[in-house]
């Protein structure tokens, strides 16, 4: 473990460190641009390093577009990865309330002492933590995906029905493509194009970021009325009380989860908010510019993309895309991850963990000049931003399969946004619903298959019988006693009763 | 009223679409099952939001002509940057937003259009690298 | 120039695209960037080439299961024909191994298939990972139930955790397992046994004429000027030589083919004709 700090301080390494941390900041930034696509391109530029180098370069912009991926989410409501969207909800929220720079200022520090304490924790226990994550089958994940939904259709403000009504209408979506089990195509009109289904990353931007900026179209001078003023740039005293232990919470959450492959991250961030909402004195003020909102899952999804390393270096195992990229480059370096990388190649191993101290302190050292820049990006004219975010987000689509067809897409999605904020509809539980239907519906029928159709199945197995236990405990048995004591249900005691399962 | 209506709509057109999908049944689902255990949600939700009628919605006004314009402006971009590369259509794209979408002057249009074409082919070719299609250096 | 690689980055065909266009970089006397362009098994990037100019300067690598399976479970009406491409270079064969977790009771093939009841994972439909196993339980009677996972890694975490029985990968992706002693190797599923698992018999050895492969070859646009096609086939002869390339290979598990473009168009159409006489044979569905 010590000869990796040796390995991190060596004067390239340092270097290319801060190299890969940049550069995944800037593509964090750049809406659509994400790290596997970026990882990608630079793979050639790996060829010619030592494997120590060429992995901290490249897990520093996985870890960066992180840090990065938030500034858009805060500033622009552009949620590049699915970890991200929850932030959106209140981080944006406190954008237009002229608090962009706290926000940012705490998903900051809450993303360094999120990735830290994973560090920590992954040193310690990645291999016992290794084998626990193989203990996930078919059947936890449907259950995990099962509460995952329950949290999405309790997240927003609007009305409980449109809320469900939204999460539904993602589900639809997610189910375009060839059927899991089978093959067989499904709403895809016979197009090799929709083969393969939608990128989440299509959703994300079109709901959104598009969506948001034609819906500004048509409010122009309504939207230039409300401009933010300029608040202070960093975190007072009382964001960092109510925050600090979110960020605790957060860590935890972030870490245990991000182990998990298959929408961990997601799961991470999204339980952390119920979390907080749960934890809150006044749960009302959550989606009106919480900064607890904001710490806890920027936190979580930070500590989770360091655990999902874990999997990744002691198993194997890429638990995501940008993993499995990561995988790629280091077959390609002749340095296959995996059980044996520890004892053969411990500057690898031990070199890219401790590595990422020093990048996650990096991050942080920028994040604290970057801030004050990235907020004055607001005081640019919306007639201005508008044309150059949507030119970005094209560009950054464009990337994901340099494939123009997703361009379209993203229109089409953007008209769709545009429709659904005009008849209340929200977009966050849409394109949650989105990840995790393609979760829930593959993992339930694979479970169906394994258990030969019984569903006592989800009951015999220890980890799948507890989550569900939680579960039913929380979303059905406490909300349903409190209708029975005020006489009614309201969304938010959804949301309370829904956390529970996760703490 | 019209988002219920929409969402029903929206189920029921799933519903019908996916119906030759084979449903199978809940222990031996078949593709068409969740589609349909969704499509069904979505009808239900959209009735109750008819009938209940929640006042959140805003009425669509003549500006929709813009950002039906705004959509199809992409869309268009899209579908040329294949055959003349990316340079010329990014320039009109982005004149179009800020002249007849921003209502920008003439000067602050053709500065930003550009310059900003400039910088995302610095920035996304000779930097990043991103195989999108070009005419200059190609 | 672009060589298209259509499936993801970071996966066994994009690993194999990097390695080739590494080294042809120096015969070609030019640098050969990659783009991921995935999608239906390679047919969104495949089509996107067979549509491009036909100048030399558009290339990309296709797989046999994309002209031998695909078809077997789609039915697409505007698939590629690979009649219609010009194969400028042969490149790698690889094996599916049929594996399970080293706690498993079944020490041996036999075991495998006498077993009352077997879940194998697959690496999603329509794969040789799936077409192979299909086959050779239901040519051996087994009672066996299909569990398609979204590619390669999530089945290989299912079989590490025991969530399944068995499980038909390449060697790339199992290979350290095995090594590490979690995973046990019980047959390779091609014609000869496998030079990197000398003692693993073949399922045809134990008498079940199971024979499934995934070949890759770079293709150009159809109507590519003679002169052109033969410098981008000596290239890539040139390449396979590379030092760094066969190095890959070992490291990676992967074999050699490399044989003319008549051969390889023929043993293409003989294996599809094969899957397809043999899924008939057994009443196989791989897709609906």
């Amino acid at each position: 473990m010590w000869s990796g700090f040796a390995v991190v301080f060596e004067p390239q390494n340092l270097l290319w460190c801060l190299l890969g941390v940049t550069l995944g900041m800037l593509v964090g930034v750049l809406p659509g641009l994400g790290p596997a696509a970026t990882i990608a391109i630079l793979l050639p530029i790996t060829y010619d390093l030592e494997p120590a180098p060429a992995i901290i370069l490249l897990a520093g912009i996985f870890y960066g577009a992180q840090y990065g991926g938030t500034i858009t989410s805060v500033l622009l409501r552009l949620p590049g990865e699915a970890s991200t969207v929850v932030t959106v909800l209140d981080g944006h929220e406190m954008a237009r309330q002229g608090r962009a720079g706290p926000a940012l200022g705490i998903a900051a520090i809450g993303s360094f002492i999120g990735g830290t304490a994973s560090i920590v924790l992954l040193s310690a226990v990645a291999p016992f933590v290794a084998d626990f994550a193989l203990k996930f089958g078919p059947a936890e994940y449907t259950v995990l995906a099962l509460i995952g939904i329950f949290l999405v259709a309790s997240l927003g403000n609007g009305t409980l029905v449109k809320g469900v009504a939204a999460a539904a209408a993602g589900l639809l979506l997610a189910t375009v493509g060839s059927d899991p089990m089978v093959g067989e195509p499904r709403f895809v009109f016979g197009s090799d194009q929709l083969a393969d289904g939608i990128d989440f990353v299509i959703v994300a931007m079109g709901l959104f970021g598009v969506g948001e900026i034609l819906y500004n179209l048509e409010h122009r001078q309504s939207a230039s009325a409300d401009v933010p003023a300029f608040g202070r740039a960093w975190p007072s005293r009382l964001d960092w009380l109510r925050s600090r232990l979110a960020i605790l919470r957060g860590s935890v959450v972030g870490f245990l989860l991000g182990v998990l492959p298959g929408g961990g991250a997601t799961m991470s961030s999204l339980v952390a908010y119920a979390v907080e909402k749960r934890f809150a004195a006044d749960p009302s003020r959550f989606g009106r510019g919480a900064i607890e909102g904001v710490a806890g899952p920027e936190t979580a999804n930070n500590a989770a993309a360091t655990s999902s390393f874990i999997p990744l270096l002691v198993l194997g195992l890429p638990a995501n895309a940008t993993m499995a990229v990561l995988y790629g480059a280091l077959m390609l370096q002749g340095v296959p991850p995996g059980p044996a990388l520890i004892d053969q190649h411990p500057d690898v191993f031990w070199g890219v963990i401790n590595s990422m101290y020093v990048g996650n302190l990096f991050l942080l050292l920028f994040s604290v000049p970057l801030i004050g820049l990235f907020v004055r990006l607001l005081k640019v004219r919306q007639s201005i931003l508008a044309p150059l975010t949507v030119l970005i987000t094209m560009i950054g689509v464009y990337s994901l399969r340099n494939n123009v067809f997703d361009m379209v897409l993203v229109a089409v999605l953007g008209l769709l946004g545009y429709g659904m904020k005009k008849l209340g509809f929200e977009p966050g539980p849409f394109v949650l619903a989105f990840v995790l239907g393609e979760l829930l519906e593959s993992a339930f029928r694979r479970s169906m298959r394994l258990f030969d159709g019984s569903l006592l199945g989800f009951v015999t197995r220890p980890i799948s019988a507890t989550l569900l236990a939680l579960f039913v405990i929380a979303v059905v048995a406490v909300p349903l006693l409190r209708v029975r004591r005020h006489g009614h249900l309201d969304r938010h005691e959804v949301g309370r009763g829904g956390r529970d399962d996760a703490s | 009223m019209i988002a219920g209506i929409v969402v029903a709509a929206l189920g029921l057109a799933a519903l019908v679409l996916g119906w030759g999908l084979g449903f199978g049944s809940l222990t031996d689902p078949g593709p068409g099952l969740w589609p349909a255990i969704v499509s069904v949600v979505l009808v239900v939700t959209g009735v109750v939001i008819a009938i209940r009628r929640p006042d959140d919605t805003e009425p669509f006004t003549r500006q929709v002509v813009a950002v039906l314009l705004a959509a199809a402006s992409l869309a268009g971009y899209a579908a040329v940057i294949e055959h003349v590369g990316f340079e010329i259509p990014t320039v009109v794209l982005l004149a179009l937003w800020l002249r007849l979408l921003g209502a920008e002057g003439w000067r602050v249009t053709a500065v930003v259009s550009v310059v900003a074409t400039a910088c995302a082919y610095g920035l996304f070719i000779s930097v990043l690298g991103v195989p999108l299609p070009h005419l200059i250096g190609a | 120039m672009q060589f298209t690689v259509p499936f993801p980055p970071g996966g066994s065909t994009d690993l194999v695209g990097r390695a080739v266009a590494r080294a042809v970089e120096k015969p070609l006397g030019q640098s050969v960037p990659v783009a991921n362009k995935p999608g239906a098994n390679g047919a969104v990037g495949g089509k996107e080439v067979l549509a491009s100019a036909p100048d030399g300067y558009n290339i990309a690598l296709l797989v046999k299961s994309l002209f031998a399976i695909t078809p077997l479970a789609t039915k697409d009406q505007t698939a590629i024909d690979l009649d219609k491409l010009k194969i400028v270079g042969t490149l790698t064969t690889e094996d599916y191994v049929l594996v399970v977790n080293a706690s498993s009771p079944h020490a041996s093939l036999e075991d495998l298939l006498k077993a009352p009841s077997v879940k194998y994972a697959t690496t999603g439909v329509g794969t040789g990972a799936q077409l192979s196993q299909a086959l050779l339980f239901k040519s051996a009677g087994t009672n066996a139930t299909d569990v398609p996972f979204d590619g390669g890694a999530p089945a290989v975490t299912a079989l590490l955790g025991a969530q399944v029985d068995a499980l038909a990968a390449a060697p790339s992706e199992v290979m350290q397992h095995v090594k590490a002693g979690k995973l046990r190797p019980l047959a390779t599923f091609n014609e000869k046994r496998s030079s990197y698992l000398p003692d693993v018999p073949t399922v045809k050895e134990k008498g079940h004429d199971v024979v499934v492969d995934q070949r890759r070859f770079v293709v150009a646009p159809p109507g590519i000027p003679d002169a052109v096609a033969k410098k981008l086939a000596d290239s890539f002869t040139a390449a396979r030589k590379d030092a760094d390339y066969d190095k890959f290979l070992k490291d990676n598990f992967v074999e050699r083919w490399e044989v003319s473009e008549d051969e390889a168009r023929q043993h293409i159409k003989d294996a599809r004709a094969q899957y397809a006489a043999q899924v008939e044979k057994f009443g196989l569905r791989l897709g609906k």
